[in-house]
């Protein structure tokens, strides 16, 4: 560390400078919106896009490790910095005219194979367009940080604000529960205050792999789940426990138009992120709570609301107060600008309308969908909800899920709409409480908002890309493919088109392409049906992995 | 799913390559009409899960033979069903990490040349070379064969249906089969499935990890044992390893793919048997994590995207059992491929293809013969190489 707490970076051919500890994009977003990377097919400009650590808008190479996330990385002093998948620079790239040259892209199933003889050259060239970054650089083999191993008897992870009322809950009855926590802690600031006395809490580590009860292990004797994770100096957790509580919280969805990808497209998560990105005339996309929300934290910046159904009472009003125009009813049709967004085309959904409006970035804030992965992972039933348009795990009135031991509270099992349990009757079940109580009223089914947007922007004329996929540059049209192809289904479509396959784990993609093919396919989003969930449901080093292994139980010990 | 028909030339079970591969053979052969039923989804079973690894290195003649029908069929999958495979023949290098390892492919490399392929036994300078950072004192050499490669496994199974479905043959998913019928001089007669019985002269068991439960169901007893086997994909990179690299030793292989993902498996003890569905487990990716990284420490802080899990079905002697069953006039094996039935589909089908067809089958092929197990003392000899 530098002097003060300062660190300094090379970042390229400069140096910046930042608090130490604070996120890598930060320090990067002082000199302005950062471009960092071109996407892997046709080399589109990039940005940050969801501010979370999921998608793949902020890779940088540090220290000679390629793909890491700059939102995620932490600043140290004296770290090398450089920028991936582009010559001479992200903002100029020489193989970006591919993006020009392929305007509607390259069908990689049925093109690039005549003549035959050409195709070792293409599959060269594809071969150097792929795969952002170089491979880590060689370094001197140093043994991987040691992995730890936790036991309890009640673990929670997010330490997000159900966590945070299910441990409080937890503790009051003279139970210490562990708790998991992506973020570093002690927390940022944020709402939902600091640590929970009487916990132990782990910051900075993530849960990855949560297997199925039936493929794990003999735990050792003790039974109950076995939870692997990392922290971030790259380290592997082994987590011991006999309930594990699923508090991971929801995220920003992404929405697809032509030129979705472009940079200044970015989730709410990212606007209301502390990373200080320079924001400037946003168009916030949304009707409710989180629209507002980021009214109110971009302030002047705001340029117009922008709602696929109604504005809520009090978003507009939020709006009016800061002048700033609605535009209820209304799609957005393409996002114009190449390097960074310039304007967004918006098309009023009775069709009565087109209109342009200069802008340099569109915060999407329009549905929040759970991050239920490791639930399903482990085996969760899953019940797809037509509004906000996701699958949410299968709970009962106490939370729990069916699989042994796990429980999912909060916005990762339920729609907010629908009533939950408090926390103390959660608690109350962890620890064994038989009684139920009455069940939670059910919430009636709300037809489905977001597939028939889809079929009315799908009769849009295209013009340039359509991402549907900005990890692996999967194009609509390729989804259009599979289902004329009768590869019909979410399975066969991500083997068709690659969609969900890449860096996100689909959490960007996969709940608009079940959205779009239910209409494609003529069917109900819930007949789309959805993936395998496979582990580890975020990309996990493989460093961290190997300190996870553990001799042959059969291998005599030394 | 309902047949178009109550009565077909020749059932396919398994619509998985072995399976559509040996239709596309029959129909081909003007043998129709062929059925092709499968119980789950297109690429469900192993076809859909595989690494795409495509090699000619063998210690078995036979083998060898069908891999370099295989290896051409492949090359001219494009331009024969209008489908990009992306076969990248990068070559296959097997390393070996103790002198037992190395008189073994000394042995592969004395085959194969005998059969006119180029393996070449390599030192550890041109194992360096080949794979860039590989750990200092991790292997004594290696054998390699330039013409090996991987291949996008998906293309050929859509290539092969479009292909199958414009010439009319029927291919249906979700329909399974549950036993055979035989007429009274103990004959197959027809098949019986989840959609009522079906006349046919001729069923060809294509089930993959699953065929030894289906000739079991048909009455017949086989060795063939179902084998979970698991691999991972990282996150995409630069290109910078050309060939598919295979540890001998302990059987752990990576590539890396178009995509620029390192995709690669290992071999760690399952249970066999195929209950419980297919995840994946912990166990894998950590003793799949540690191997890798012994082999190439540089890539500790390199991340894995996902990882899967197939199920593949293994003979005692590691060859394939392809041709009619001594025991059931009419019932053809397509199976018993092990991890390498998507290298081997093209040909390995013509051979059942030919035996449905009651054409005279190549001399070599007799190593595959059905009833090799049924003889007392069973097969003579094992397959060496029956990894990666
Ligand atoms: C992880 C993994 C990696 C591999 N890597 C490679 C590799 O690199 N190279 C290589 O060559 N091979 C590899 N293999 C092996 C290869 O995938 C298989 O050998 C090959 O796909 C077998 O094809 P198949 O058509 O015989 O079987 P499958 O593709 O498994 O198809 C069998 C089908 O039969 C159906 N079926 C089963 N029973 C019934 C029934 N009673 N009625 C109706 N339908 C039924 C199933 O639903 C299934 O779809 C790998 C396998 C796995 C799992």
């Amino acid at each position: 560390m530098g002097p003060n707490g300062r660190a300094r970076v090379r970042f390229g051919r400069a140096e910046l400078e930042g608090n130490a500890g604070e996120p890598l994009l930060a320090t990067i977003a002082r000199h302005g919106w950062p471009n960092l990377v071109r996407s892997v097919r046709y080399h589109r400009p990039r940005g940050p896009f969801c501010g979370v650590g999921d998608c793949a808008g902020c890779l940088v190479r540090v220290n000679g490790v390629p793909n890491v996330r700059a939102c995620r990385h932490r600043l140290r002093d004296g770290e090398q910095v450089a920028t991936e998948n582009s010559w001479p620079s992200p903002r100029f790239d020489v193989a970006g005219a591919l993006d020009l040259v392929f305007p509607h892209g390259v069908d990689s199933v049925h093109g690039l194979r005549r003549p035959s003889w050409a195709a070792p050259l293409y599959q060269r060239f594809a071969r150097r367009l792929a795969g952002f970054g170089r491979p880590p650089t060689p370094a001197p083999p140093t043994a991987p940080p040691p992995a730890r191993t936790l036991r309890a008897d009640v673990t929670i992870v997010g330490a997000g604000r159900s966590g945070r009322a299910v441990a409080e809950a937890l503790v009051h009855r003279g139970v210490r529960p562990l708790v998991l926590e992506r973020r570093p802690v002690p927390l940022a600031p944020t709402t939902e205050g600091g640590p929970v006395a009487g916990t132990e809490l782990l910051g900075s580590a993530t849960a990855a792999i949560l297997p199925a009860p039936a493929t794990a292990e003999p735990a050792g004797g003790s039974g109950g789940l076995e939870l692997l994770g990392f922290d971030d100096a790259g380290g592997g957790i082994r987590v011991r426990t006999r309930a594990l509580v699923l508090a991971t919280g929801s995220y920003d969805a992404g929405l697809v138009f032509e030129g979705s990808d472009r940079p200044g497209v970015v989730t709410a998560d990212l606007a209301v992120a502390p990373l200080g990105l320079p924001f400037e005339e946003v168009v916030v996309v949304g009707g409710a709570e989180r629209a507002r929300q980021v009214v109110e934290r971009l302030e002047e910046n705001v340029v117009a609301v922008v709602a696929p159904a109604e504005i809520s009472p009090e978003l507009a009003r939020a709006a009016v107060e800061r002048d700033v125009p609605l535009y209820p009813r209304s799609r957005l049709v393409r996002g114009v600008g190449r390097g960074r967004l310039r304007a967004v085309e918006l098309g009023r959904r009775d069709g009565s309308g087109r209109f342009r409006l200069a802008c340099r970035s569109v915060v999407l804030a329009h549905r929040r969908l759970p991050n239920a992965q490791l639930a399903f992972q482990a085996g969760a039933r899953r019940r797809w909800v037509d509004v906000p348009g996701a699958y949410f795990p299968v709970v009962d009135a106490l939370g729990r899920s069916d699989v042994p031991g796990v429980y999912v509270v909060g916005s990762a099992a339920r729609p907010s709409a629908e009533a939950a349990p408090t926390p103390e009757r959660v608690a109350g079940a962890v620890l064994g409480d038989r009684d139920g109580g009455p069940a939670p009223a059910a919430v009636p089914p709300r037809p489905s908002e977001i597939v028939p947007y889809y079929r009315e922007l799908l009769r849009e004329p295209r013009r340039g890309k359509w991402v549907l996929c900005p990890c692996e540059d999967v194009l609509l049209d390729e989804l259009e493919r599979a289902a004329e192809r009768g590869y019909h289904g979410l399975e066969l479509a991500m083997r068709y088109t690659g969609v969900g396959t890449g860096l996100c784990q689909g959490r960007y993609c996969l709940p608009e392409a079940i959205a779009i093919l239910a209409v494609l396919e003529r069917r109900p989003p819930a007949e789309v049906g959805y993936v395998t969930q496979r582990p580890p449901l975020t990309p996990t080093p493989l460093g961290a992995l190997a300190s996870l292994e553990r001799p042959e139980p059969s291998e005599p010990r030394p | 799913m309902t047949l178009a028909r109550r009565d077909y030339r020749t059932v396919v079970v398994g619509g998985g390559v072995v399976g559509l591969y040996t239709a596309h053979h029959l129909v081909r052969a003007g043998a129709g009409p062929v059925l092709v039923v499968d119980r789950g989804r297109l690429s469900a079973g192993g076809s859909g899960r595989n690494g795409g690894g495509i090699r000619q290195q063998w210690e078995t003649r036979a083998t060898i033979r069908l891999a370099r029908e295989a290896v051409a069929a492949y090359r001219g999958f494009a331009s024969e069903f209008g489908h990009n495979v992306w076969f990248r023949q990068g070559g296959y290098l097997f390393l070996a990490d103790g002198a037992a390892e190395m008189a073994r492919l000394e042995r592969v490399r004395n085959v194969a040349r005998a059969e006119g392929l180029d393996v070449r036994l390599l030192g550890v300078p041109e194992v360096e070379r080949l794979v860039d950072g590989i750990a200092p004192g991790a292997c004594l050499g290696g054998s390699y064969l330039a013409t090996d490669g991987t291949l996008y496994p998906y293309p050929v199974l859509w290539g092969l249906l479009e292909a199958l479905r414009r010439a009319g043959t029927e291919v249906a998913y979700g329909v399974e089969v549950t036993g055979v019928a035989r007429d009274d001089r103990g004959r197959l007669a027809g098949v019986l499935t989840s959609e009522g019985r079906v006349a046919t002269g001729a069923l060809v068991n294509a089930a993959g990890g699953w065929s030894g439960e289906l000739s079991r169901r048909c009455g017949l007893d086989v060795p063939n044992v179902a084998t979970r086997h698991e691999i991972l994909a990282t996150e995409p990179m630069k290109p910078f390893v050309d060939p598919m690299v295979v540890r001998a030793s302990d059987g752990l292989y990576f590539s890396q793919s178009m995509r620029g993902e390192l995709v690669g498996g290992l071999t760690v003890p399952h249970p066999p048997g195929v209950d419980g569905g297919v995840p994946s487990s912990a166990r894998f990716l950590t003793s799949m994590a540690r191997a890798l990284l012994t082999l190439l420490p540089r890539l500790a802080g390199l991340r894995v995207l996902r990882a899967w899990a197939g199920f593949y079905d293994d003979t005692p002697d590691g060859l394939p059992l392809l041709g009619e069953d001594p025991r059931l006039a009419g019932f053809v094996h397509a199976n018993g491929l092990g991890g390498h039935g998507f290298m081997l589909a093209p040909s390995a089908s013509r051979r059942a293809a030919q035996a449905v067809l009651g054409e005279p089958v190549d001399p070599e092929a007799r190593e595959f013969s059905p009833g090799r197990f049924l003889a007392p003392g069973g097969a003579s000899r094992v397959e060496g190489l029956q990894l990666g």
